[in-house]
Formats: C-alpha cells, structure tokens, sequence
C-alpha cells in the first residue's frame, strides 16, 4: 500500500509537473503501458477495497460484496481511536527522529562528502535492498535478552543485560531505522540543488553559521524536508511489521490492525473499511503537504 | 515500504512459525484472493450431516492420472518421502506452498486447482459445507486401515463426520512452556501465565483462538463461546494480564531461543522440535499440560472437488499411509501423526516428558476451535482487538 503511495507522492512532486512538451503520437503510446498497469494494478485495487469496505463475510468466512454501512459502524469504537492515536503519535515521532538524524546525515554528505558523496550515498541505500522484513527480523534477534548485543554487554562488564525489545521505544525505533532513509535522500537532493555560494555569502554578510545555517540553508531545502517528513509519515502510520517484531503486548498499531483483519479475523471487509478511513485521514496529510509545497512555489 | 515487493521473503516454514499470523506471504495470499457471490452457504455452527453432499461425482478411483498438483506448508513433510512418490510411481510433484489458512482457502476459492491439500480442522469443515472438496473412498486405500477402524478418535471427528471427505494427518496440543532456571513457582494451570517471577517474560500466543480459549479454560468456560457475559469475564482476564506480558507472539521458538521468554503459551509440536533441534540447553525447559484443560487442533488431507488428478491424489494418501512413511513423517515433523503406526515411534520421541504424550482414543473434543456464525465471530474478534489495542 505504502509504496503504491509514493509512488503516488512523487508523481505529485513539484518537478514532475506537466511540462509543455511537444506531444507527438509516440509519446501518447509510450504512457500507454504505464497507464494501463496504474489502472490495472493500482486504481483497480483500490476501488475493488473501497467496494469491498460496503462487503460482508459469509457463513465460510468469505467475503462478499454488499451495500452495508455496519463495517464503518463497527470502526464507531473508541479502541479505534486509541489505536489511531497511538500510530499517529508514534509516526510523528518517527518522522521527528528521521529529521534531526536525516538531515545532518544529508548535510554532512552533501556540502563534506567530496569525491565520496556517491559512494556514501551508495553505502545508505544498500542496506536497503534487503527486505525490511528481515531487517526487522535480524535487529529482533540481535536485541534479544541473550542475543549477541547483550551478550557483547555482558562480557564488558553489564551483567543485568539491557531489554532492548518490545517495548514503545523499541517500534519507534524500529520505524526510524526503516524509514530514516526516505528521509536523507530528499534532504541531499535539495541540498545538492542549493547553490553553495549562499552560504558564503550569508558569511560575507557577517552572519555567524548558526545563522546562516538557519536565515539560509534551511529555507533552501524546505522542500526537500517537506518531502521527507512525507515520505517517512505515510509508510509509517500504517506499519505493521515494526509493532508486531519489536512491540510488546500495548503497541499495537493500525497496520496490525488492518493486517489482523485480513489474515486471522478473516474479515476483508472489516479491514476495507479500516484501509479507506486510514487513506482518507493520509489524505488529509496529502492536502497539507501538497499546500505547503504550493506557496513555496510561489515564494521562490 | 519494501517487504511486499523486493527481496524474496522467506520461506514459512510450519516447523518453526506455526500458523505464520505475521502475514509474510501478504501480496502472495492476497493475490489469490477470491469472493464468493451470493450463494448460500449452510450455517457454520452445524456441522454436516454425512449425506447430505449434493452434486456428488462418482468417487475417484486409486489409479495415477497424472502429475501431482501438491498444496501446503512449506517443508511439512519428509523430503524423502516425497522423493519416493516421485521414484516409485514415476510422476512429477507441483509443489505449492501457503503461510496462513486464510491464504490457502482464499487462493482455492479463487480457481485455482490442486490435487491435495493440508487444511487445519475447521478449514476443512469450511471446505466441506462450501462443496469444494470431494468425498474420499476408504476402500480405495490399501492402508486406510493405518487411520482407521482401529478406535482413533478421528474415525469420526468434529470437523468432518466419519472423516468422509478427508484424511486425519498431524495434531497438537496447546500447554505452557518454561524456564525451569528461572522460574521456581508454577502451578500447572493457565494462571501461570500471570506468574509474578516471570514477569515481564511472558509471552501468549498472538492468535484469538488460543489467548480466548486460555482465558476461557482458567474462568472455566467454553473455548468457542460467544455468549456477551463470557466474553467480557475474558475481556477483563486478559487485560489483567498485560503487565505480566512481554508481547503477544506467535515467533515462539525465536522467543525462547532468544532467551526474552522464560514462560510462554506454546504448541507442543513447536516444543519438541525447539528442545530437538534449538534449545542450547534442552534440560532447563519443561512443557506443562494446564489441569483446567490443554486445546487440541490437528489437520488433515483433503482432494479438492476441481482436482485434476484425483486418482493420484489417491495413490498419494495411501502411500503417506505406509508405516515406513508414517514414522519418517514423525521423526521428521515432531508432531505426533494420527495413525496407528506412527504412536510407538512419537511415544519414544516424548519420552520421560508425559505432558506431550498424546493418547489418540481419547481426544476431548470440547476443547478445540470450531468455526462461527458471523456474528458471533465478530463479537469474539471485537473482545480481542480490544485486548489488544488497550
């Protein structure tokens, strides 16, 4: 889901949009394809959700189609909402992290990496190649009670051993590592974009580089931020995987909740009507952003 | 996020991730997903009645008719058995693989077409009251003796009267696991999962059925109930519960193996493999069988009623029924199978451990999971979001 919206996110971007190109019949066949393949395996779904959100479960546990309102009745409960705002309130501090670990991580690499930048870059993003799955997984076995952390801790001398995992701390950090990457890269990307030249002449302007840093690098790369506070919130308001490998028994989140419904419950409806309310609320993020992003335009 | 779409995922393997509730296989199940239109189905509290399956084809015969198209666990089955079949009767084996039940049933329902398949207990009564698996002939199979007519509690289960349409496989039981180094004072009842020493080390199964039905066991009420009272009585003892908790998990043998649980709500097959193959130290763990009562669950195979080659799934089933197959299967799973054959070999496997000992005459089968009517399903889920949200 998360990555059919950032998908979704980078079309809406502020470079992608539509360029008064010459459109010649070549290129109307090239969107052909891909506008075949959104339909198909992206609008489709979602309507097919959507629908499906109205459904009902038979008597075999199967779903079917219907005209019923009782799934969005049965969100009318107030356990809903202590999960939305657990999500909510760990998703945005996860999106706080990413920024004060991201940015200086981008910042560092942009105006100090030198003839390494890409080879830095390269060396963030390869870890990501591996699933995030079996990242999570690892970082679970790695944390455990008598895993090799703490039994590297042991060996120096901490003999009670540190309980790293399932706790609150333990799935925000969880959502930090998985996502902080979404964070640096948009942050590089402005800053690479940023003439550098301002900098210097904020200090030619006697500004000391607290200022500097502060009257003029941060408003140049606001998008970039923007972009990043974006790409980390979404993916990490319906997480699930971090929550149920690194959680304890009070940190369920409402992708758990989502992916409780479909699978164990047996209840796709049920879990329909959970993803539109969560979309239609990721939308209300979406709209802000997307403002945010507008009156920049029009300041620069 | 990645996890749906860019490395290949790992392979669930049932041995070690029972029932694979963290959904890893997400896009493949989902996939398949099909919807039933409007055709009624019968009530799901009833079970059916032995005769009354319409639309019945003549029975299969027990004759090759083509490749094998085989559906399960991935790994649920002596590899060298299934080289055998292959050897022997010179056909080949199309190895399909699901993770959660749900997953499996949702890509049979949506067309696709296998010769055999494990389905958990109540999925094969969903299966047969949806008519989309077929009645099997006993007389077809030279070693049905191994299964049945001997006095098996599966010569006529819950799930399936007179195990028509299906042949009883493996089984467990669900009992407590735990730390005899760190922990001194258990009961030997479910209220163990409140054990003050263990606290913070506790683990309950991350699924409905078993955290329910263990709350229900200790408050001395049905494990399938529905009724409203009970279900908030259970509500209430499982939210008393969370401050023992570490989390609600089904990773169990990662749990153990990484030392976080020292007490844990635990399958019992998972439990002989964990202490045969993981356990550093297998002497420090013990596997209580609760006084208020254990849950049982087994499975079994079925011939779906679109099987290209019914006539080797056949051949299939009564190969798997060889003694030699049996006992392979058994020291292989770790789970005791439900067939005469095999009890001597996973007597020997239990031994000087009774709490995993099995006796398949006397099953009680007030104590497994049964299916729901909608309503009452959607009442026991709500209990347990909340449970779980709180």
């Amino acid at each position: 889901m998360s990555t059919d919206l950032q998908d979704a996110v980078a079309a809406t971007l502020p470079g992608a949009k539509r360029q008064s190109a010459t459109r010649t019949r070549l290129w109307g066949w090239l969107l052909l394809p891909p506008a075949a393949w959104m339909i198909v395996f992206f609008v489709s779904s979602i309507l097919i959700v959507v629908a499906l959100s109205f459904g009902t479960v038979n008597a075999n546990g199967r779903p079917a189609f219907g005209t019923s309102l009782a799934n969005y009745q049965a969100l009318m409960n107030t356990t809903y909402l202590t999960v939305f705002i657990r999500s909510l309130v760990y998703s945005v501090t996860t999106v706080v992290l990413c920024m004060f670990i991201g940015y200086p991580v981008a910042y560092a690499i942009a105006l100090h990496g030198g003839k390494y930048k890409n080879a830095l870059i390269a060396a963030l993003v390869i870890p990501f190649f591996a699933s995030y799955l079996i990242r999570m997984y690892a970082w679970s076995t790695l944390l455990s009670d008598e895993g090799l952390v703490n039994q590297a801790l042991h060996t120096v001398g901490f003999t009670d051993g540190v309980q790293f995992l399932n706790t609150p701390g333990a799935v925000v950090a969880g959502l930090v590592y998985g996502f902080v990457v979404f964070m640096i890269l948009p942050i590089y990307a402005s800053l690479e974009r940023m003439d550098i030249a301002l900098i210097e002449a904020g200090k030619d302007l006697y500004h000391s580089p607290l200022r500097t840093f502060f009257a003029v690098t941060v408003p140049a790369t606001r998008a970039g931020v923007l972009g990043g506070v974006l790409l980390v919130f979404l993916p990490a308001l319906g997480d699930f995987v971090s929550a149920q490998l690194l959680g304890g028994p009070s940190t369920f989140m409402i992708g758990n909740l989502i992916q409780q419904q479909f699978f164990e419950s047996q209840n796709q409806p049920l879990g329909s009507a959970l993803t539109v309310v969560l979309m239609l609320a990721l939308l209300v993020f979406m709209v802000f952003y997307l403002r945010a992003t507008q009156r920049q335009n029009r300041e620069t | 996020m990645t996890n749906s779409n860019s490395a290949p995922e790992p392979t669930v393997r049932r041995r070690d991730f029972l029932r694979g509730s963290l959904g890893l296989g997400a896009a493949a199940a989902l996939a398949g997903c099909g919807f039933s239109g409007d055709t009624p189905a019968p009530a799901a509290s009833t079970s059916p009645s032995g005769s009354a399956a319409p639309s019945e084809s003549p029975a299969a015969k027990a004759v090759i008719d083509g490749d094998l198209v085989y559906f399960n666990w991935a790994e649920y089955i002596e590899p060298t058995v299934l080289e055998g079949f292959k050897k022997e009767y010179g056909v080949k084996v199309i190895e399909t693989n699901y993770d959660t039940y749900p997953g499996m049933l949702a890509k049979m329902s949506s067309g696709n077409q296998y010769d055999v398949v494990l389905p958990g207990a109540r999925f094969v009564e969903q299966l047969r009251n949806q008519n989309m698996i077929q009645r099997i002939d006993k007389a077809q199979l030279k070693n049905a003796n191994q299964s049945f007519g001997w006095g098996s509690y599966f010569d006529n289960p819950w799930y399936d009267p007179n195990s028509d349409y299906s042949i009883p496989f493996s089984m467990y039981t669900t009992g407590i696991a735990y730390r005899k180094d760190k922990i001194t004072t258990m009961t030997g009842s479910w209220a163990d999962l409140w054990n003050e020493e263990g606290k913070g080390h506790i683990y309950v199964l991350d699924e409905a059925d078993e955290a329910m039905g263990m709350a229900a066991l200790l408050l001395g009420l049905d494990v399938n109930t529905a009724n409203p009272d009970d279900l908030a009585k259970i509500k209430d003892k499982l939210i008393s519960q969370k401050p023992y908790l570490r989390a609600y998990s089904t990773d169990d043998i990662n749990n153990l193996a990484g030392g976080n649980a020292w007490i844990h709500q635990e399958w019992s097959g998972d439990f002989l493999n964990f202490i045969n193959y993981t356990a550093e130290d297998p002497k420090i763990w013990e596997y209580i069988a609760p006084k208020e009562g254990m849950p049982v669950n087994s499975d079994a195979w079925v011939i779906p009623a679109n099987a290209p080659h019914p006539g080797t799934a056949l051949v299939f089933l009564d190969y798997l029924l060889r003694p030699e197959n049996i006992i392979k299967n058994i020291e292989y799973l770790g789970y005791p199978l439900l067939a005469q054959g095999g009890e001597a070999t996973y007597a020997k496997m239990v031994e000087g451990r009774p709490s995993l000992a099995i006796d398949l005459k006397n099953i009680d089968d007030t104590k497994v999971y049964r299916n729901h009517t909608p309503a009452d399903t959607a009442a026991r889920d709500t209990v347990w979001t909340e449970v779980k949200a709180s």
